[in-house]
């Protein structure tokens, strides 16, 4: 097991060193305004069987969840994705799904997870495009992770050496304070890693590393720099390995960087009334590209879940596109079903790669583009006068630039990949965040929760009591009054032409 | 107005000058407005047949749902920009022809003056609506051709002709099967020109006499010529494009899961158990199609059909529609197009008792209007009407348009009364009698 665990500052709350106390087998330090990353990397054999056999199925697995609360990103930690679990999964070649995948994913996320199979639940993603994207793809939504902690409670701490019961309890239990986690699996490394991200908040440092011997404890202080060049960040600091340093070492370095931040941010809200063809629409604060020297488009990566979804056949008129601040759709979901009613749909739902123009309001700087989005019919529901509350998780908004570098992303130690929508882009381009900002809701209710709400009608069955007889008897009263007509018919002049018949028919009635 | 429709060049340049207006209409709208005049579907025609151009199925495309034929009409929307819009111009054609050929109905088959043919036939011509739906784009258009033809054919005794336009009309859409029964059984001895008294008079009730009788030649040649026909394009079709073909053609219909709000009296009891599970054993919707085909396929052919073909051929589809688990506002078209000959018969009450006809029309455009308001809220506003709104419009629409089922199916009975037969009649004879029960 390798542990790196980083604490970034804002340059005003930077840690004096002297404040640092480093012993043979510890470091700690008290009240440090820090966002924290907690990186986990274990081998196979430090897991429980049942992961290893999902793992030993998986080409590639990235499993991400990111928590519906907002928060305050920092550099470099700035990309941003949709609140909810995420999974993308590449299964080993030449082999079949993995049909242990959607159990363990219950197991350890949420029991009522809606995932029967990669095959039924998951979808495509493309392949052909870039060879640096998973293959499939699954989302749900997920307000915490209750039962991952339940998990590791049970299935890692209780079965390890007693002697690090207490130490694994309580990091299986901060994982509750998480802002997002990571988990990366692939074969050619062959480890598995967890990233745990929690944003700026006073805290005391206090780590052990309880084995030197077996386990590696790295852990860096560091805060954000200013960078030479556009496209690197830079960050200062101290770093110590425990049990091997006696002393921070003092520490400056730069890399070039994937994603970058602006001091742009947006909200996503739907129009009312919503009806069944909702418009999503985005409020960006300011629409000014980051960079002036490079080409960038602003672009929104939306996570439908099934009960909604965009028709991409709507979405490709340039008059149409551009009357609603859009520009073009670079990617989406296929196939997504047009028609079928949300409870008759297997798969998780669709995502959406839109390239932004948003049209500027009357309040500049403020900008705005609407997505037109439609729902599926949902189930028919009692005591909720024939609504249904829905919701949908915030979007991603960013600019993509075109980088000189692209090549050198990834010596960044903090770099960020598997996200859904970097895939879809070269691997020369970068990210520069807008970041997302709550609406005050209708009704208040919900809290401040980055998702975007709205009521759909259903059938309401506190009405439809008679719905069914109601049908029948109509139908069969019509019918009735149809085959009566008929009956006129007949007995007036069978069922011939009646010229020739008239004769006939008065020899049978007398 | 009487010198207008005693011209056929005028009622028929009347009628291309509404489709060519609309026509460039639509490309100004399509051209200037976030909003299309375009019809959907019709874009799903053209991708499909630009899928066809670069060597892929047209079932690349999602909801196409049609037959591979459709798709290779359009091809020439591939060609250029100017071109795309050749398959409107198609479909608007057809609306004309489909015209025409109504007019040599009316004016051949049932001895009717020119003047007489061109007005009625102008139901269908210069409507509004018939115009506007070919030239946004939908295909409905080609399809009231197709089955306009087929009469045409029949009563013009061609009968390879016609089972060959049958076979077409069945592997194009499905629905035109109901005029098969209809067809074969109005092909007697009595319609056909070889009477063969002999066979009459014998009145035999040997089972194969009967059966030898009754599979006369005609009835012999269209069968075939239809079935070969049938199978031949689905055999040409299955084995270029496999089993999306039959998927999405055909299949789609039986297993469709969709029941998004629409004018059938089912939609609501669709909603509900797709997605409860039903207390009873047997559910009612899998039973839809008994009283729909009933009277579709058999009931009204058998009764109806000698004594009136192409009001049977109404009667038929607006039973067929009236009872269809889904109707949109496109299925008007399948009937609207028989309109002219039914209401051309002297015993047509709804035109020689025009009260009844008027309440008849405003009943119908009412219920519909009803059903759109609560669609409205429905769709746009959010408001649950699924009951007793949709629901109950449904079914008042279904209702009305049962009352003028009855209506029809009354009037073309009264033909076989002899009630009505010479034009004189009609004015003098009382509502009453027609009316059964």
């Amino acid at each position: 097991m390798r542990q790196r665990i980083t604490y970034l500052q804002e340059p005003q709350d930077a840690i004096d060193p002297s404040t640092l106390k480093v012993t043979k087998n510890s470091i700690s330090t008290k009240s440090l305004i820090a966002a924290r990353e907690e990186r986990i990397t274990f081998s196979l054999e430090e897991l429980p069987l049942e992961l290893v056999k999902v793992l030993e199925d998986s080409h590639e697995l990235h499993i991400r969840w990111v928590d519906q609360e907002p928060y305050e990103a920092i550099s470099p930690l700035v990309s941003r994705m949709s609140p909810g679990l995420h999974v993308f999964y590449t299964p080993q070649r030449n082999s079949n799904t993995s049909e242990l995948l959607c159990p363990m994913l219950k197991q350890t996320f949420s029991k009522t997870l809606k995932c029967e199979s990669p095959e039924k639940s998951f979808t495509a993603l493309p392949v052909e495009r870039f060879s640096h994207s998973a293959a499939l793809q699954y989302y749900t939504p997920l307000p915490n992770l209750l039962q991952l902690v339940l998990y590791i409670l049970q299935n890692v701490c209780d079965t390890g050496p007693s002697s690090q019961t207490v130490e694994c309890e309580a990091r299986a239990l901060s994982l509750n304070s998480a802002s997002y986690i990571d988990l990366n699996y692939d074969t050619i490394s062959h480890a598995l890693t967890l990233t745990t991200f929690s944003s700026p908040q006073p805290q005391n440092i206090s780590l052990t590393n309880l084995t030197p011997g077996s386990s590696r404890l790295e852990v860096g202080i560091l805060s954000i720099e200013k960078a030479l060049e556009a496209e690197e960040l830079s960050l200062g600091g101290f770093l110590a390995v425990i049990g091997e340093d006696t002393k921070p070492s003092p520490t400056l370095f730069s890399f070039p960087s994937r994603h970058h931040p602006t001091s742009q941010t947006f909200t996503s809200s739907f129009k009312l009334p919503t009806g069944l063809h909702p418009t999503l629409q985005l409020n960006i604060s300011d629409a000014t590209p980051p960079m002036d020297d490079r080409s960038c488009s602003l672009h929104a990566h939306l996570t439908l879940p099934k009960q909604i979804f965009a028709d991409k056949y709507q979405l490709f008129d340039p008059l149409f596109m551009s009357s609603k601040g859009l520009k073009t759709v670079h990617y989406i979901t296929t196939p997504v079903d047009l028609e079928a009613p949300e409870y008759a749909v297997d798969t998780w739902g669709s995502s959406l790669l839109i390239e932004l123009a948003p049209l500027s309001t009357t309040t500049a700087p403020l900008s705005t583009a609407e997505i037109p989005l439609h729902l599926r019919y949902l189930r028919p529901n009692s005591n909720a006068t024939g609504q249904a509350k829905t919701e949908i998780p915030y979007p991603v908004l960013f600019w993509a630039c075109t980088a000189d570098e692209g090549s050198k992303f990834p010596i960044n130690p903090f770099d960020r990949v598997n996200l859904g929508y970097d895939g879809l882009f070269g691997p020369r381009t970068l990210f520069w965040h807008l970041d997302p900002e709550v609406v005050e809701s209708f009704g208040g209710e919900g809290g401040e929760r980055l998702a975007s709400k709205l009521s759909v009608p259903v059938l309401d069955l506190d009405g439809s009591r008679w719905v069914e007889s109601g049908t029948g008897w109509v139908v069969g009263l019509g019918f009735a009054w149809v085959l009566w007509c008929l009956l006129g018919v007949w007995r007036g002049s069978g069922f011939g032409s009646g010229k020739k018949k008239e004769v006939e028919l008065d020899k049978k009635t007398q | 107005m009487a010198g207008f429709f005693s011209s056929p060049v005028l009622v028929f340049s009347s009628a291309i000058a509404l489709r060519i207006i609309l026509f460039f209409y639509g490309l100004w709208q399509d051209a200037n407005s976030p909003m299309k005049y375009t019809d959907i579907d019709y874009y799903v025609f053209t991708d499909a047949a630009r899928f066809i151009s670069q060597g892929g199925s047209p079932y690349d495309r999602e909801t196409y749902r049609y037959t591979p034929l459709l798709a290779w009409m359009l091809l020439p929307t591939t060609w250029s920009s100017t071109w795309f819009s050749f398959g409107k111009v198609l479909f608007a054609f057809s609306d004309i022809v489909a015209g025409w050929l109504i007019v040599l109905v009316l004016k051949n088959g049932k001895k009717m003056s020119m003047e007489r043919a061109l007005k009625f036939a102008s139901i269908w011509l210069l409507n509004p609506m018939v115009a506007t739906i070919s030239t946004r784009g939908s295909s409905e258009g080609l399809l009231g051709v197709m089955v306009v033809a087929l009469l045409w054919a029949i009563t013009q005794r061609k009968i390879a002709l016609a089972g060959v336009l049958l076979g077409l009309g069945v592997h194009f859409k499905i629905y035109p099967f109901i005029y098969a029964p209809s067809i074969v059984w109005w092909l007697d001895d009595e319609h056909i020109e070889s009477p063969k008294p002999a066979a009459k008079a014998g009145r035999s009730r040997s089972l194969i006499t009967l059966a030898k009788n009754f599979l006369n030649e005609s009835r012999m040649d269209l069968t075939v010529t239809s079935l070969l026909m049938f199978l031949l394009l689905n055999t040409l079709m299955y084995t270029k494009y496999d089993y999306p073909f039959i998927q999405h053609t055909y299949l789609h219909h039986v297993t469709r899961i969709d029941h998004r709000h629409n004018f059938s009296p089912y939609n609501t009891l669709l909603y509900l158990s797709s997605a409860t599970a039903s207390t009873h054993t047997i559910k009612l919707e899998s039973l839809a199609f008994i009283p729909q085909l009933f009277l579709s396929a058999f009931a009204l052919p058998l009764l109806l059909a000698k004594k009136d073909l192409p009001s049977t051929m109404l009667a038929q589809t607006f039973a067929f529609v009236t009872f269809n688990k889904v109707c949109t506002s496109q299925y008007f078209l399948w009937y609207t197009i028989f309109l002219p000959f039914y209401l051309s018969l002297p015993s047509c009450t709804l035109l020689s008792s025009p009260r009844k006809g008027l309440l008849a029309l405003a009943l119908w455009v009412a219920a519909q209007v009803l059903w759109l308001q609560q669609g409205f809220q429905l769709e746009f506003l959010g408001k649950s009407t699924f009951v007793p709104g949709l629901w109950g419009a449904g079914l008042a629409f279904f209702a009305v348009n049962c009352w003028i089922l009855g209506i029809v199916v009354s009037d073309i009975g009264a033909l076989g009364r002899g009630e009505g037969r010479e034009e004189g009649v009609v004015e003098k004879r009382g509502e009453g009698k027609v009316v059964v029960g």
